[in-house]
């Protein structure tokens, strides 16, 4: 047993000699096994994208080998009972036969399509705490703008793989995308018909998506991706401020085994949990819809969730029209949904310059800054938060309207007001918020903790009795510096930063010994 | 499953016979008392049609004279006319128990109904009698049977699915208004309701859609709703379309990957 | 804890030091990379104890079990009846085939990854490592040699040397740029009529003859086919007339009830009035939304109004269908009506004004702006 596993080892040893001699791999390997990356969870939300986006090249390849971008006429003699005899193209008679006659098929249209809206909730959500606790700023501005690039082509790639099935839902969507292209001033009409060969919908623009669906799109986008992700690695990642660590190290494990463990072991549940979806939530259910055909619509129609906060944007705005008769005028879907839209795109991007120029802050950060710290920021980004979910709501106010029996015309009342009112307020909460946090912190630093034992003094006056967080210096003073991490709050915090119960589902003991002096140096607040 | 399907559409043939020959022994019944009329049969009728309207009257003033007025003319405001909509209407709103409205609101909501479903057929009898209208054919059971699902289906997004959904699950209308779900609905009330549009439904009149035609979207919704088990998922989400979809992403699948974030990064 | 900082040099090691350790070549590999360990333990102090072999226990089962699971996949994408047969019920093994093909997947792969996450968590060492982070750009002698090779080369080529050759080029570059993109120019297409013209054209699409009204199955519209409160889809009674060749066809006739009827007229554009738009209590709008160009097709008989599910425009069907509530600006077109010899009824013109989203050059209209 001894003697086999010393002859692997010597084998490998031959393999990595013989590999080496021929590519030089001693160094960049142990420089790759060994970089070291901090830990946290919420540096795990860009990962979701990055899998459930390499599920949808695996699931779409297959798809690929069934679906036929052909808006051909065909009548419908599948399995599917109430389509039969019925005229439809050959783009979504072929995806219902992926539905109904390709084994296993109707699952990998879900998981394409589940995992298709996971990569755009998890951009969201991972947009989000880069934005939150600033981790945009110098030197990754670069890395935000490529982020926020990569959502809008996810956005179109989703929106052309949503229109490809050209069912009555999908051609409802390329119906209001075309009203949106005529409403562009001077080229409008030209660029709608240039999209469609012609009067929309034509016969040509499936194959048109398809080869931007299937091809260029995710081509960029894997271009990207590979930059994004570079990025990342050549600047190495952020960290949260804490103990020992600076602007100038990193504090974490190592890429090998246990950063690349993870990252696979992740990869696998974000796979598991779409798979499962797929198996367990119907999604896009194409052959309820039937065939696109301009006369028909359902009530209740809606884009992906993705799309929904624009829908609700041009849901929301006034019956405003500009004219200047008798030959010009600006449509009212022209604000919402081409200047929305635009805006959606350039203020994001322009975000990290805009943010320099006004806290004329060109230092370069790598500790991220807990939300509270850059109120203003917080305050904007909650803001936009805000805005964004009214959008979204309006996007399905009359399936709120139907299901709450609300009158549809109050919800789209509620959302022009609201829309305008709700962020604004918000900001201004969250601001005072913050700055209640901070001050709380300081005060904490400063005086100690509150500990719940109340004193009298002998003039009968009350107050209560606080644990100063360090030792008195020499002029007996207490206070210490805010470094921009997390405060003790309460006694039982004394001495531990994470919560003191270690365990996910249960407490494990762990003894204490291994972090004794660490803690201790926490407790005197002598850390940095 | 293709065999009990084939043993129940035998079932169903057999009383479809069963039918059309009841259906054919009554036209000739009617046939012969035309040519041999006998008063005394033909007086017998009558009364049973009249203490029918005798008793629909009954009910009718107690229970729907208030908003509805005397002998059904209307009173401004509160009720409109009840003149000329036939029985069909009648028993659609009763037997649907939209009718009699509990308040005044942007539309009457279905709910219990108060009437037996032999009350609301005397009220129908009442109202068809103060002047005629559309009424349901006696052989729907057989043109349902008959039905085209694919026909259905294509005349169902032409002149349903804007209001009610793809899936007949309903819609808002302007200001507080709503379409109506379409599952646990008869084929009778779907009848009723395409011939006589209830309150903001338009009307389907013979004219319009032909009885196999309303045939036909009733076989189509019922199959919808009733035997299109959703072959996706053990969920189908409500069949909303995108809404509930990007709440479930969030909802579970957002969810649990956070929570597995949580996992993997704490320290253990 | 402190050994990390830049200033304190660790001492030169010997790696060919028989004394040394595999560890202490590795930590000398970490040095290299700007690495110190902090704090490095195995996560069980002692091999071998019943804690790690229970540990290894749950995490081989776990992929044991993952396995199980994907057996059970493929046994299922191969054997479970899979063929679609329509209205099946519950108890049918096909309803379930992709229930069961997802779940077994998604748990195979949920439970492997576990099992490599449990691995990570549970059974590699507990470590904490510091690296050293050299922000802000290179070293001043890199920039220094980088600097001097660009301008090396940018004066090899003699670009400052040689202005003219310089312009020269772009302006060769220019026109091939754009040979580049003027293949796209294929795409272009005149939109010409296609927003102002539709099927009931009856000199482009009826060799001059009046476009009839038919319905989605091409069977000819007679008024006594819409009762009062009623409404039908109409299309042009053409070659493909109800397809999507003709998307701003497809209309709404409605058979107004007399009281409606009469409110429409009091309140009808001068041009429908001029050209008799009506036909007794029949009108005909279009079908396709201002807005952006959904079907606006949910008739409120009772409260008359026209609703499109998409943006919840709402049009008044006693006005013109003028917009009252939502995004739309501008009326539905109405469709000129009348009943030819036959019975039949017909379009006496197209819209007298473009139906659908409206666009830039789109004209307007005086009883629109009066509003």
């Amino acid at each position: 047993m001894k003697r086999r596993k010393g002859t692997n080892e010597s084998l490998m040893i031959k393999a990595g000699g013989e590999l080496d001699d021929r590519f030089k791999l001693a160094g960049p390997t142990r420089v790759l096994m060994n970089k070291v990356f901090p830990d946290h969870w919420s540096f795990l939300l860009g990962e979701i994208a990055l899998f459930s986006f390499i599920l949808l090249l695996l699931t779409g390849t297959f798809l690929g080998l069934f679906f036929e971008p052909s808006m051909t006429h065909v009548t419908y003699d599948g399995a599917y009972v109430p389509l039969q005899g019925i005229e439809m193209s050959k783009a979504y008679e072929s995806s219902l036969d992926i539905s109904f006659e390709i084994r296993g098929g109707l699952v990998m249209r879900q998981m394409h399509h589940w995992a298709a809206l996971l990569f755009m909730a998890a951009i969201l959500v991972h947009m989000l705490r880069i934005f939150f606790t600033g981790a945009f700023r110098a030197p990754r501005e670069t890395n935000w703008m490529i982020g926020i690039v990569l959502f809008w082509l996810g956005f179109f790639e989703g929106f052309f793989g949503y229109s490809l099935p050209d069912d009555g839902l999908s051609g409802t969507g390329l119906r209001i995308m075309e009203g949106m292209t005529e409403s562009v001033p001077f080229i409008g009409p030209w660029a709608s018909a240039a999209l469609f060969g012609g009067q929309f919908p034509g016969t040509s623009v499936i194959s048109m998506l398809y080869i931007f669906h299937v091809f260029l799109i995710p081509l960029i986008m894997l271009g990207l991706i590979v930059v994004h992700v570079g990025l990342v690695f050549a600047q190495k990642h952020t960290q949260w401020p804490g103990p020992g660590r600076t602007e100038h190290n990193v504090v974490g494990f190592r890429m090998f085994p246990n950063y690349i463990m993870k990252q696979v072991g992740f990869m696998l549940f974000i796979w598991g949990v779409t798979a499962a979806m797929a198996g367990l939530f119907q999604i896009n259910p194409i052959w309820l819809f039937g065939p696109y055909d301009v006369s028909v619509v359902s009530s209740g129609s809606q884009p992906d969730f993705y799309v929904m906060f624009l829908d609700g944007l041009i849901r929301l705005f006034p019956a405003w029209e500009f004219r200047i008769p008798p030959y010009f005028s600006l449509p009212p879907v022209f604000w919402p949904g081409v200047v929305g839209m635009g805006l959606s795109i350039v203020l994001p991007l322009l975000y990290p310059a805009l943010e320099r120029r006004f806290t004329k802050d060109r230092a370069h950060h790598n500790l991220l800054q807990r939300p509270r710290d850059a109120p203003h920021r917080t305050g904007l980004g909650v803001m936009v938060v805000a805005f964004w979910l009214i959008g979204v709501l309006s996007g399905g106010n009359d399936v709120f309207a139907e299901k709450f029996d609300i009158s549809l015309n109050a919800m789209t009342w509620f959302g022009r007001i609201g829309i305008v009112v709700i962020p604004m307020a918000l900001y201004y909460i969250t601001y005072r918020i913050c700055l209640g946090l901070q001050q709380h912190d300081r005060e904490v630093l400063a005086h100690g903790l509150e500990t719940g034992i109340l004193m009298r003094d002998p003039e009968g006056r009350f107050y209560e009795v606080h644990q100063p967080l360090a030792e008195p210096d020499e002029h007996g003073h207490t206070e210490l510096e805010y470094n921009g991490w997390v405060v003790p709050k309460k006694m039982n915090r004394v001495g531990a930063l994470a919560p003191t119960d270690k365990g996910f589902f249960k407490s494990i003991e762990e003894p204490t010994e291994n972090g004794g002096e660490h803690r201790d140096e926490i407790e005197a607040g002598k850390h940095q | 499953m293709a065999a009990s399907a084939k043993r129940r559409r035998g079932w169903r043939k057999r009383l479809g016979a069963l039918a059309r020959f009841t259906g054919a022994l009554v036209i000739v019944g009617g046939l012969y008392s035309v040519f041999s009329p006998s008063l005394y049969a033909q007086e017998a009728e009558d009364n049973a049609i009249d203490s029918e309207v005798v008793k629909g009257e009954e009910l009718y003033s107690t229970s729907c004279i208030t908003c509805h007025g005397d002998n059904g003319e209307g009173v401004e405001g509160r009720g409109p006319s009840l003149i000329g909509i036939g029985s069909a209407a009648v028993e659609f709103q009763v037997n649907t128990g939209r009718m009699p409205m509990a308040a005044q609101g942007a539309q009457a909501p279905a709910g219990e109904a108060v009437f037996t479903e032999e009350e609301a057929e005397w009220l129908g009898a009442y109202i068809d009698y103060l002047g005629g209208g559309a009424a349901v054919p006696d052989d729907l059971e057989i043109l349902v049977e008959d039905a085209s699902v694919g026909e259905g289906g294509e005349l169902y997004r032409v002149n349903c699915s804007s209001c009610h959904g793809y899936a007949g699950g309903g819609g808002a209308l302007s200001s507080g208004a709503h379409a109506p779900e379409l599952s646990g609905v008869t084929d009778d009330e779907l009848y009723q309701a395409m011939l006589t549009g209830p309150q903001n439904m338009p009307v389907f009149a013979d004219n319009e859609l032909t009885p196999e035609q309303k045939a036909d979207i009733i076989a189509y919704v019922q199959y919808l709703v009733n035997d299109d088990k959703d072959p996706g998922g053990v969920f189908s989400l409500g069949r909303y379309g995108p809404s509930t979809e990007g709440l479930a992403i969030f909802l579970v699948g957002m969810s649990t990957l956070l929570l597995a974030t949580l996992w993997i990064a704490g320290k253990s | 804890m402190s050994a990390h900082n830049d200033d304190s040099q660790p001492e030169k090691v010997d790696l060919d030091d028989p004394k040394l350790s595999r560890f202490d070549v590795y930590r000398e590999g970490l040095r290299k990379d700007g690495i110190e360990i902090i704090h490095y333990e195995p996560r069980f102090a002692k091999p071998g104890t019943a804690a790690e072999k229970r540990m290894e226990r749950i995490v081989s089962g776990l992929f044991l079990l993952s396995g199980l699971f994907a057996t059970a996949f493929v046994a299922a994408y191969i054997f479970w009846p899979w063929e679609y047969e329509g209205a099946a019920s519950w108890r049918e093994p096909q309803t379930w085939y992709t229930p069961v093909i997802g779940i077994t997947l998604g748990l195979s792969l949920l439970l492997f990854a576990v099992g490599v996450l449990t691995w990570a968590k549970k059974l590699l060492p507990i470590e904490e490592l510091v690296q050293d982070r050299h922000d802000g750009g290179s070293a001043k002698e890199d920039r220094k040699f980088a600097e001097s090779t660009v301008d090396t080369t940018v004066d090899d080529m003699g670009i400052r040397r040689r202005p003219f050759l310089v312009k020269a080029a772009l302006l060769g570059a220019a026109p091939l740029g754009l040979a580049a993109v003027a293949p796209l120019g294929a795409l272009i297409k005149d939109p010409a009529d296609m927003l102002t013209v539709t099927g009931w054209n009856a000199e482009k699409y009826n060799e001059g003859n009046p476009v009839r009204l038919m319905m989605k199955d091409g069977a000819l519209v007679r008024p006594d086919m819409v009762s009062a409160g009623g409404q039908i889809t109409v299309y042009p009674a053409i070659e493909h007339g109800a397809s999507n060749e003709f998307p701003t066809a497809p209309s709404l006739l409605i058979h107004l009830r007399e009281q409606d009827a009469e409110l429409l007229r009091e309140n009808l554009y001068p041009m429908y009035q001029d050209v008799d738009a009506l036909w007794g209590n029949y009108v005909a709008y279009s079908k396709i939304c201002t807005h952006v160009g959904c079907p606006a097709s949910l008739y409120e008989q009772q409260s008359q109004r026209l609703l499109c599910p998409c943006h919840q425009s709402q049009f008044n069907v006693v006005d013109n269908a003028a917009p009252i509530f939502g995004p739309a600006t501008r009326h539905l077109p109405m469709l000129p009506l009348s009943v030819d010899e036959d019975g039949h009824f017909f379009a006496k013109s197209d819209f007298l004004v473009p139906p659908g989203p409206g666009y830039w050059n789109r004209p307007s209209l005086p009883e629109e702006d009066e509003q």
